[in-house]
């Protein structure tokens, strides 16, 4: 194609004229200031893609008091024995260094939403043009009678990563052959919903392993069914016979009380005596600075706008992944990565007036169930009626062939390796 | 499997070059081949890069999809929206893809080098 001088004279001009047409935001200022709350999946994917695709147009400031990052995702693979504990855990070096992220090792702990305004508990303030929350869950000690922040030593949820995933494995590796686990799941809405469940097929798998068969592992759910059920139920007894039994609200009649002191579960129906470790994951919420920040009601998700993933309470704000209310996607990693993606475009697109496409989501749930033996479960959403809803969505069968299971374990594997480097590097 | 070969429109075929040249006088840009797809190849790519690795690095199990040719990139998925390949999250994703996306994204992944 040939270009005439007419184009290439004009042309640079109308993009500056075009440019002011998008009316950036901080017009006049240096750079636009975005403060992104929290570098897990969400955070982290924001902060790298605004850092990235901006060329330096965007300063961009990564709130997070670890050091490192440990991934709830797969961190049944590590109580199960497929992957060490190091193999979960990552650093956010690289995003400093390859794409110039300021990186504020604090926790943050207020928004000043009139002065646009991050509190660190170092202190510091932090100036933003936008925001973006990604701070994940809290969880509800007071969901579950008996159970405390203090009683999370001895009855663990490993809901939430560091130290308490490694309790969950030594809690399972200390249970004698023939003890009982008790597992309450939790109410919906929560973090990674066939979560529990590819834990429990995780203490079977090790159990089984480990010669202790004749353990058993009692589910006790608040949920009258739960996700991939159709498929974690035969599969369980295909592969674990009688060892994992799940009890719904009409069979145990009620989770009344937990007792730490002496392992005991007490349901309306049976009351399970020295258990040999009980893991209670509670009812969860937003993350308490997203909720400090009245983005929430109260002990709830924030609301967000479908079409750009901000705040339906602050347009300056985006909430990301667990700590939001995103409809019909279930609170998970890929969920979480794949908003970020959606909120990046947004905010570039005000911010240095990049172009912007309409949202689309993604989301697949890999679950493991045994050996070379995982399910999945995905769709894709769009913004609908004020809400993302899902367009179109799919499930692993019970009896897929052994081929089709191998498969979906590798791409499970694969998964894990392509989103956090999508994060991280 | 039905790798069909859908032909691509590039933007230098006549028809593009005089949507194109009609573009550029009307808004006084200079026309670039394919800036627009550029854009929405990289935003739609950012999606796909969830569980493809813009490295190319793969353990297996997961494809690495950067430098395909682009024929061989629509085709692909063109394949799976037919659902004629049979994996279902790549069925699902597929199956939204308008003709523009599909292009956009071959050659936007096309444009890319693996990495050693």
């Amino acid at each position: 194609m040939k270009l005439t001088r007419r184009h290439v004279t004009v042309g640079p001009v109308a993009l500056l004229a075009a440019s002011s047409i998008g009316a950036p935001a901080v017009l006049g200022q240096a750079k636009a200031r975005v403060v992104v709350v929290g570098g897990g999946p969400g955070g982290a994917t924001v902060a790298k893609y605004l850092a990235r695709d901006s060329n330096g147009a965007i300063a961009v400031t990564l709130v997070e008091e670890n050091e490192t990052y440990q991934t709830c995702f797969h961190s049944n693979l590590y109580i199960g024995g497929f992957k060490t504990y190091d193999e979960i855990v990552h650093r956010y070096d690289a995003l400093a260094s390859a794409y110039g992220i300021a990186l504020a090792r604090s926790r943050a702990v207020q928004v000043d939403r009139d002065r646009k305004e991050v509190v660190l508990a170092d202190g510091r303030r932090l100036a933003y043009d936008r925001l973006v929350l990604s701070p994940g869950i809290d969880l509800k000690y007071d969901s579950v009678p008996g159970w405390s922040k203090e009683a999370e030593e001895i009855m663990p949820h490993g809901w939430k990563p560091g130290r308490q995933t490694q309790l969950i494995r030594e809690r399972l590796d200390a249970v004698p052959d023939g003890g009982t686990i008790v597992m309450i799941a939790p109410p919906n809405p929560y973090r990674c919903p066939p979560g529990p469940y590819e834990r429990a097929s995780m203490f079977a798998h090790v159990l089984m392993g480990t010669g202790r068969s004749k353990a058993r592992i009692v589910i006790l759910d608040p949920k009258e069914s739960f996700s991939k059920q159709g498929v974690f139920m035969p599969d369980w007894e295909k592969r674990y016979g009688a060892m994992i039994e799940w009890l719904g609200p009409k069979v145990h009649d009620g989770i009344k009380s937990v007792d730490p002191k002496t392992g005991t579960v007490v349901t309306g129906f049976e009351t399970y005596e020295n258990c040999a470790f009980v893991n209670v994951i509670p009812a969860q919420m937003a993350g308490a600075i997203a909720r400090d920040a009245g983005l929430a009601p109260a002990g709830g998700y924030c609301a967000i706008d479908p079409a750009t993933m901000k705040s339906v309470a602050d347009r300056d704000i985006v909430v990301l992944g667990d700590a939001c209310n995103a409809g019909d996607m279930p609170k998970s990693a890929f969920s979480a990565n794949n908003q970020a993606k959606v909120a990046a475009m947004i905010l570039r697109g005000e911010l240095v007036a990049a172009p912007t496409f309409p949202a689309r989501y993604l989301n697949t749930c890999w679950s493991l169930v045994d050996t070379d033996d995982a399910i999945k479960v995905g769709g894709r959403y769009e913004p609908k009626d004020g809400r993302i809803a899902a367009v179109e969505t799919f499930i692993s069968q019970p009896g897929e062939s052994t081929e089709i299971r191998r498969q979906t374990q590798a791409e499970n594997i694969a998964w894990y390796d392509a989103i956090c480097a999508d994060m991280f590097t | 499997m039905g790798w069909d070969g859908i032909k691509l429109r590039h933007a230098q075929s006549p028809a593009g070059f005089v949507l194109l040249g009609a573009f550029g006088l009307l808004f006084g840009a200079a026309p670039v081949q394919a800036a627009g797809d550029r854009a929405l190849g990289e935003y739609l790519a950012s999606e796909c890069t969830s569980c493809h690795q813009l490295s190319g690095r793969s353990p297996g199990g997961i494809p690495p999809i950067v430098g395909w040719p682009e024929e061989q990139f629509v085709a692909v998925l063109n394949s799976y929206a037919r659902k004629e390949r049979g994996n279902q999250t790549m069925q699902t994703i597929a199956a939204r893809l308008s003709r523009d996306d599909v292009t956009a994204l071959a050659t936007y992944f096309a444009s890319l080098t693996p990495e050693p």
